[in-house]
């Protein structure tokens, strides 16, 4: 069968999460079919939700489905292009001339050293970067290695990880934001803390206190909440969507709310303010020898 | 023989970038071998870049699960190490001596901090 699917202009927020689990809604169970993703009246996309969308596409597809996006406006495929997303979708990659993307990217659950060489090569090296602080450059760098960590240890998922990233250096402005196609933090929270939550409550529970769904001999529940203190620092952003749950943390302020259909996975989403002059130096001292 | 063993985490990983929990597995099977024998190790944190707490959970936060916070104190050290990678490692540590401590304990209070949360923290 074929299947033609809309989507509207998808920004950084819950209205654009909201269209990407819509798509994801109502092809989710085509196998052996044409899924056409109309994107007329796509007018604009923020760059770094290509991970979202890549990972739906890469699920859609791995059903067997040929994914064709369609009707692509010339500005959309600008931007999609330069970060290497339509790729995938039988465009050419186009130079990226301001340097200002992180490229769209897909891993397997054992990159995380490959993931680590992404950052490095791919922006944290770049001539074009913002000017940060050696102090939010380094936090900002562990900050994602924690988000990607995340992925790797809780999410399950055989289906790999999805990162891509956007700089914004008007708005002194780095969003990224890293997808997975695994079991997702409801799920997570229910089989390994025994604890039956709504979606957008078992995120609130994953970023706080001493909270984790880490079993066994290594211990965890510390990457979330450290990117999470970050981030409230920073004066950045960041969004969480987990099955049907939405999360956002923002001027120390956590949001939620429910969205009309869940997402196959977990996406991690960050904006950097990148003109944060903090210098992230603590105020006190601390002795090797007062660890243990 | 020497009783004492130093470990450059640089050499045992080959990057300054120290983020999966694959390569603090590495870092985390020398030490325990050490310990284990009774040696003291000195961890060297030198030219290290970044550091995560999934890699520092793997390397030294499950030798909570097998030695007692004694005999970490006592042949465990580190070195070289910035001051605020001292303050995530500080962090790991306690987190993983509670999780190791009682972990009937660790899931009730996992459970009355979402009794708490589920008080109001929505807006």
């Amino acid at each position: 069968m074929n299947f033609s699917l809309p989507l509207p202009e998808i920004r950084h927020d819950k209205a654009g999460f909201e269209a990407l689990v819509c798509l994801h809604g109502q092809a989710k169970d085509c196998f052996f079919d044409n899924i056409d993703v109309d994107m007329s009246a796509t007018s604009w996309f923020d760059a770094d939700m290509c991970a979202a969308f890549g990972a739906i596409l890469y699920r859609l597809s791995k059903n067997l489905n040929t994914v064709k996006l369609t009707n692509v406006e010339k500005n959309v495929v600008s931007i999609l292009s330069k970060n290497g997303f339509m790729s995938s979708y039988g465009r050419e990659k186009i130079p990226d001339r301001w340097g200002t993307t992180i490229p769209y990217q897909r891993f397997d659950v054992k990159d995380d050293r490959y993931f680590a060489g992404y950052i490095e090569n791919k922006f944290m090296q770049r001539s074009e970067i913002p000017v940060m602080s050696p102090g939010l450059q380094k936090k900002f760098r562990e900050g994602i290695f924690e988000i990607f960590s995340n992925a790797v240890l809780h999410s399950q998922t055989e289906m790999g990880i999805f990162s891509c990233g956007q700089f914004f250096p008007k708005r002194d402005r780095l969003d990224f934001s890293v997808a997975d196609l695994g079991i997702g933090i409801r799920r997570n929270v229910k089989e390994n803390a025994g604890l039956d939550l709504a979606p957008e409550d078992a995120i609130i529970w994953a970023t706080e206190g001493c909270n984790t769904t880490k079993r066994g001999q290594i211990p965890g529940g510390l990457g979330l909440k450290l990117l999470c203190q970050f981030i409230d620092l920073n004066e950045g952003c960041i969004q969480i969507v987990s099955d049907a749950g939405y999360w956002k943390r923002e001027k120390r302020k956590t949001f939620t709310a429910r969205l009309s259909q869940p997402f196959p996975g977990t996406v991690v989403s960050v904006e950097i303010n990148t003109a944060d002059k903090q210098s992230y130096a603590l105020t006190y001292e601390l002795s090797e020898t007062d660890i243990f | 023989m020497s009783k004492n063993l130093e470990l450059s985490i640089f050499e045992v990983v080959g990057s300054p970038l120290c983020v999966a929990s694959s390569d603090g597995q590495k870092v985390y099977d020398r030490i325990m071998t050490a310990l284990s024998k009774k040696r003291n190790v000195a961890l060297s944190f030198g030219n290290i870049t970044a550091l995560t707490s999934a890699f520092l959970n793997a390397a030294i936060g499950q030798l909570y699960g097998t030695f007692s916070e004694e005999e970490i104190r006592s042949l465990l050290n580190v070195r070289d190490m910035q001051q605020d990678d001292i303050a995530l490692l500080k962090r790991v540590v306690e987190t993983a001596k509670q999780y190791f401590k009682d972990p009937q304990k660790f899931d009730r209070a996992v459970r009355e901090t979402m009794e708490d949360d589920n008080d109001g923290s929505q807006d």
